[in-house]
């Protein structure tokens, strides 16, 4: 694979579904280093699901590509890793916490397994919850083996779909302080989606605009925010809030076209 | 510690009614003696008379050999080909038509086929129990493979899974809760089979054993025999229902925490 | 870059295993005609013809007596010919005149003791060692005790047939009164209907949905039922008639009585649920997908 070539380069992607008249992304582009932090905002229902499932394989594209290291890919590679908003259907209810970790793993012998699904369960601070169900978890805690899970085979790109959304604002911020804390020190390439403006700007290296049906990047904003960033102190920062107005405008502009426009006939 | 006067109550009443009956049934059989009530001695010596010696093997393992064999098939074949059948989304709407009729044959009116194709041999009998007892696994192994949660089936597909592992490792648990409704319907199915083979064409085993006693009005016997039907029926089950609650221990947590959600 | 072969293997188990919710099409138009109805009724159809060539090709592989295995035209044929005006259908028709009776009184009886047992908790009480020891007995092993009692006859199939489907109408009525939400009985009284009325217009339609399905049980209970009951016993019905011709030879008479019973089975079933779907509309068994 050739290392000079973004990790993901998403080249003019467009998909629709069935009969729908408008396609749901048109022209989708963008680059991603490795290493580099991107978070993917627009309004609701714009697609950035399926984007991200078209980048992760489980899609395919109607028209344009998604190349990892300047090569297509049919399956997801292996070094590809997903984390879900659902976690309570993306976790498997009748395998413990240990083991649905150990999922992400495949052909490695039972110490290795075990030293590697300890040291995922202790970057995520759930080394104590391994023998429990996902039943008997909380939200967070949920979300959190979900994630130890996607990071257990040591992946190089990371997919987030709106982590986030389905836990409480408090287990939020100490997920995003999680999530951020362990791409730093995996040195991974982490591609976040979601709907909060804030969220991500203040996790990303750069924050990819989408806009609305059918969907295409209405601008990326490079984030230049110095690193460790703090809950308190970095968005307090003139920096950190001209970027989040920027954003937010850039969004809102999008939301505004869908109510002055006239609606489609056929969604 | 004094049991609570309202913890004997319900109890008291419980017994004493059964006792009640048993006593009627007991007065009525050796005042006015008929032969269909036998006296409750003659049963009881009846039924323990069953569970050992030559009648044990001649009345009880055969049946009980047949039961397991018929069974224990039923539920392997049907969940297996239920679960792949369920999977391969393309291929229900070819199998469906076909299962939805044969499911409603009435088991027994298969019983002179079988007859017929197999002979007087337990095989024929296997088959008979066999035949009513899988469709049930069957058809709920179809569902409960079908019902997989999609978002599971992504999570294999990321991790790369292979078929193989993908349908035993994820399809096959989250589907077995579906199974095992299936498989305690089959159960019951099965017994009644069961029954019906050995009442209709069998030299061995309970259901001929109740048969022949009740041509030779040993009235005693047949209700022995029939306890004893009833208690295998109630092992199995009870064995039955501790296996889910062993296996499927991670299902009513995970329902439990969804249902007050309002699921 | 993926070959050819790749992208075929790809797409085949991606189409193939588990099609994902919304299914990739392209954009461009496809064939009109084919819609997923018309498909979905082909394929149905497809199996059904594809069943057929299974047991012609049973029958070519010479496991059996090839006697003993008619072709499916000849069943067909015979069946065709029982069934108008013939014995197979006289039989059949004697079979429903058993199934029939049997089951009305189960449903009647069922109905009415389970709802006494879930609206007379003393009743129940006093009851449920008798009924937890008669439920695990199959009600088939019962049929030489009946036989000690009424011997053979029309009235000790009516018995059987009554006693095996009296259970599942009342179990489900049970449950189904019992399970009624207090607020419905609350706004009964609110509104000063009287106990019975109560019991009438309030609890039972709402155990309607479950008392149905415990019926529909019952129906292919009773139908399992009257057909043993004619096999061991004779006497008229299409059980005794299976046997009697298997017995005499007519084996292509056999396959088609078999071939008919499970139609009838299939009948039975699809005319309880009919009912239930134009009577109970309301029931949430026939609005939620």
């Amino acid at each position: 694979m050739d290392a000079r070539q973004p990790i993901l380069f998403v080249d003019h992607l467009s998909k629709a579904f069935g009969s729908a008249i408008a396609p749901i992304l048109k022209g989708v582009t963008f680059r991603q280093e490795p290493g580099q932090f991107v978070a993917v905002v627009g309004p609701s229902g714009c697609g950035k699901t399926t984007l991200l499932r078209c980048i992760a394989s489980l899609m395919q594209p109607d028209e344009g590509a998604v190349l990892h290291y300047g090569r297509r890919f049919g399956d997801p590679p292996e070094w590809l890793s997903i984390v879900f908003q659902d976690y309570n259907r993306s976790l498997f209810p009748w395998l413990s916490v240990s083991k649905n970790v150990a999922f992400g793993l495949r052909e490695l012998d039972k110490d290795e397994k075990a030293e590697r699904v300890n040291q995922a369960l202790r970057a995520v601070g759930l080394e104590h919850a391994s023998d429990l169900y996902p039943w008997q978890l909380s939200g967070g805690m949920q979300q959190r083996c979900a994630l130890a899970r996607s990071i257990v085979a040591q992946p190089k790109l990371l997919l987030l779909d709106e982590p986030f959304a389905s836990v409480d604002a408090q287990t939020r911020i100490d997920l995003q302080d999680m999530v951020m804390d362990i791409c730093q020190r995996m040195s991974l390439s982490t591609l976040l989606v979601t709907h909060d403006i804030e969220e991500a700007v203040f996790m990303a290296d750069k924050v990819v605009v989408l806009s609305t049906r059918p969907a295409h990047v209405v601008e990326e904003i490079a984030v230049d925010l110095p690193r460790p960033r703090d809950q308190l102190t970095t968005k307090e920062t003139p920096e950190f809030l001209r970027l989040r107005h920027r954003v937010y405008m850039l969004v809102r502009q999008q939301v505004q076209k869908i109510t002055l426009e006239h609606l489609p006939e056929k969604v | 510690m004094i049991p609570n006067r309202a913890h004997i109550a319900p109890f008291a009443w419980q017994i004493g009614v059964t006792a009640g009956l048993l006593v009627l049934w007991q007065w009525v059989a050796v005042m006015h003696p008929a032969p269909y009530l036998p006296p409750l001695q003659n049963i009881a010596l009846g039924y323990f008379r069953l569970l050992h010696g030559d009648l044990f093997w001649s009345a009880i393992v055969p049946s009980l050999y047949r039961l397991a064999v018929a069974f224990l098939a039923a539920v392997l074949l049907g969940s297996l080909a239920g679960i792949a059948i369920g999977s391969l989304r393309a291929l229900e709407p070819w199998v469906r038509p076909v299962f939805e009729y044969l499911r409603f044959i009435p088991a027994v009116a298969i019983l002179p086929a079988s007859l017929l194709l197999f002979g007087a041999t337990d095989k024929m009998r296997i088959f008979v129990i066999a035949f009513g007892s899988i469709f049930p696994v069957l058809l709920a192994a179809i569902d409960g493979a079908r019902r997989v949660e999609p978002m599971l089936l992504d999570v294999a597909r990321v991790n790369r899974l292979k078929v193989p592992k993908l349908l035993f490792c994820v399809v096959l648990p989250a589907a077995l809760p579906s199974i095992f409704a299936g498989v305690r319907i089959a159960l019951s199915i099965a017994l009644v089979m069961m029954v019906i083979s050995e009442l209709i064409a069998a030299d061995d085993g309970l259901g001929f054993y109740i048969l022949r006693n009740q041509r030779l009005f040993l009235t005693a016997n047949v209700y022995a025999g029939v306890l004893v039907i009833g208690t295998i029926g109630f092992g199995l089950t009870f064995a039955l229902l501790s296996l889910e609650k062993r296996v499927l221990a991670w299902h009513r947590g995970w329902r439990g925490l969804l249902d007050p959600k309002g699921a | 870059m993926l070959n050819p072969s790749q992208l075929f293997v790809r797409s085949l188990s991606g189409a193939l295993i588990f099609q994902h919710p919304n299914p990739q099409r392209s954009m461009s138009n496809k064939l009109t005609v084919l819609t997923p109805g018309l498909v979905n009724a082909l394929k149905r159809l497809a199996g059904i013809a594809l069943a057929l060539a299974c047991w012609e090709a049973i029958r070519g592989l010479d496991l059996v007596d090839p006697r003993d295995l008619p072709s499916f035209a000849a069943i067909f044929r015979s069946a065709m010919v029982g069934l108008a005006g013939g014995e197979l259908a006289a039989a059949l028709l004697a079979t429903l005149g058993s199934w029939a009776p049997g089951l009305l009184v189960a449903a009647v009886a069922g109905v009415a003791v389970g709802t006494a047992l879930a609206m007379l908790p003393r009743l129940e009480l006093a009851t449920r060692p008798l009924i937890e020891f008669l439920r695990p007995i199959p009600s088939v092993a019962l049929i030489p005790v009946a036989l000690l009692v009424f011997g053979i006859g029309l009235q000790m199939q009516l018995f059987m047939i009554a006693f095996a489907s009296i259970w599942p109408v009342l179990f489900s009525t049970k449950t189904g009164v019992e399970g009624i939400d207090p607020r419905f009985l609350e706004t009964g009284r609110v509104l000063h209907l009287s106990r019975s009325a109560r019991l009438f217009r309030i609890v039972l339609p709402n155990a309607l949905p479950l008392i149905a399905t415990g019926l529909r049980t019952a129906s292919a209970i009773a139908l399992v039922v009257a057909i043993t009951v004619e096999m061991l016993t004779g006497g008229a019905g299409v059980g005794f008639y299976i046997e009697n011709v298997r017995v005499n030879g007519l084996i292509t008479e056999m396959w088609a009585a078999i071939f008919a019973t499970g139609v009838l089975g299939y009948l039975i079933n699809a005319l309880f649920m009919t009912i239930e779907r134009v009577a109970l509309p309301w029931s949430p068994e026939n609005h939620d997908s």
